[in-house]
């Protein structure tokens, strides 16, 4: 259920972040949105929920690319292990440590996405891409603190309810 | 499973490159929900702004007004001698035994989001192969090239910017047809002009426009104007850049060049 729930949220994400980007005229800039929840999955979640689920978020963003080559759906999984790793280190508990932490996820996210389009393409212009990754990073940090909390609220623990004799 | 669900996407990643693959029915299933999704997201906007527009606008309509007014009556004039021009083209061809081509027919299209991931620079619009759209069919506004489809799928496809990093363009000089290949820039909104050799007639402010020779765009459309001409002293070719005619940022309705007979085996 919170599978489905996160990947339903991504896809109405990526949506509004499509039509968002298309009004601002980002047209380098992007905002992760997909990667700031991956980041949560990695701080959260066990690891065949979060690798499942970030697969099937990295195959969204593939897919609103409109050229699906597995790339995104790779960096996802990727991420999620990567962050899954670092969670091991830090303790993230705020919103504020929880940007900073998806943004340095961005960071690693972007650099990858480039060094592969790089690798695959004689004529990706690394520069170009690499030129709005500050902005990318901050408008990804600024996502990550507004989503924090709703991730929060889908991911929370359930805790069971005892029925005692006295209730 | 995890390695399977890491691997198995890198190994598609390495096997088709940056082509990618044509969709399959879960890939239809997933845009078929995104897209309207999208679509609906940009109308309500377009709403919003339009009524904002249109209240700002009436603060200075009557200025406006009486310029338009004036300026309506000197277009007028133009259409009487490009009219008279036309029908003087039109009896020179007669003459010279011509036949007019109307290869292509413009479909309107409203762009209804853009690729969120940072490459390929595309955009989404709101037809697609219900309306007769086909991969590699090139997409225009009034202003001049904006990209070509790169993949459809029910009634939205996906078109990839010229200014697109893997994006290539035959083009020529309006000027001096002195021809070239424009190839996307990639975020910095320009195009870099290739392959034209060094001895050929180009000048700052130049119209570059589509040569018709790449199979893909047909021939006359405007690109952009020519600048930062760089001709060194050595080598086969010069390099330049061009500043589209089109604003590929503001982008959000565009026309797709649909070839007739897609269009008569595919509206249904």
């Amino acid at each position: 259920m919170k599978l489905l729930i996160t990947v339903l949220l991504s896809l109405v994400l990526l949506s509004i972040e499509s039509v968002v980007v298309k009004y601002l005229g980002l047209t380098v800039s992007r905002i992760d949105v997909t990667v700031a929840i991956v980041a949560f999955l990695g701080l959260r979640v066990s690891l065949v929920e979060g690798a499942l689920s970030s697969f099937c978020v990295g195959y969204l963003v593939d897919l609103m690319s409109g050229q699906p080559t597995g790339l995104y759906t790779f960096l996802s999984v990727f991420t999620f292990l990567i962050c899954r790793l670092a969670g091991t280190l830090v303790d993230i508990r705020s919103g504020l440590s929880f940007a900073l932490f998806a943004a340095a996820a961005d960071l690693g996210h972007a650099v990858l996405s480039v060094f592969f389009l790089w690798l695959t393409s004689s004529q990706a212009a690394v520069a170009s891409l690499l030129s709005g990754l500050l902005l990318q990073l901050i408008l990804t940090a600024a996502a990550a603190l507004c989503l924090f909390p709703l991730l929060k609220r889908i991911h929370a623990p359930r805790v069971p309810v005892e029925v005692g004799l006295l209730r | 499973m995890v390695a399977v669900l890491l691997l198995y996407p890198f190994g598609s990643f390495m096997a088709s490159g940056r082509k990618g693959r044509q969709p399959n029915w879960l890939d239809r299933l997933v845009l078929a929900i995104s897209s309207p999704l999208q679509r609906g997201l940009t109308v309500a906007v377009d709403g919003v702004a339009g009524a904002w527009r249109e209240y700002v606008a009436l603060r200075g309509v009557r200025d406006e007004n009486s310029t338009l007014k004036a300026e309506n009556q000197q277009l007028r004039g133009e259409v009487n001698r490009l009219e008279e021009a036309r029908a003087e083209n039109e009896r020179l061809r007669r003459m010279l035994g011509y036949t007019q081509s109307t290869a292509t027919s413009e479909l309107p299209a409203r762009v209804v989001g853009v690729n969120p991931a940072a490459a390929p620079l595309s955009l989404r619009i709101d037809r697609g192969e219900t309306n007769g759209v086909r991969p590699g069919m090139p997409v225009v506004t009034p202003d001049g090239v904006v990209g070509y489809v790169h993949r459809v799928s029910g009634g939205y496809s996906d078109v990839v910017l010229i200014t697109d990093p893997n994006s290539k363009l035959a083009v020529k000089a309006q000027r001096s047809r002195a021809r070239a290949t424009a190839s996307g820039g990639g975020g910095n909104q320009l195009l870099h002009l290739e392959n034209a050799l060094r001895t050929e007639d180009l000048e700052e402010g130049d119209l570059i426009i589509t040569s018709g020779t790449d199979g893909i765009y047909p021939s006359g459309l405007v690109v952009g104007r020519v600048t930062a001409i760089q001709r060194k002293s050595y080598g086969m070719f010069q390099a330049a850049e061009i500043i589209p005619a089109v604003d590929i940022a503001r982008l959000e309705e565009v026309l797709v060049l649909v070839a007739p007979s897609a269009v008569a085996g595919g509206v249904r």
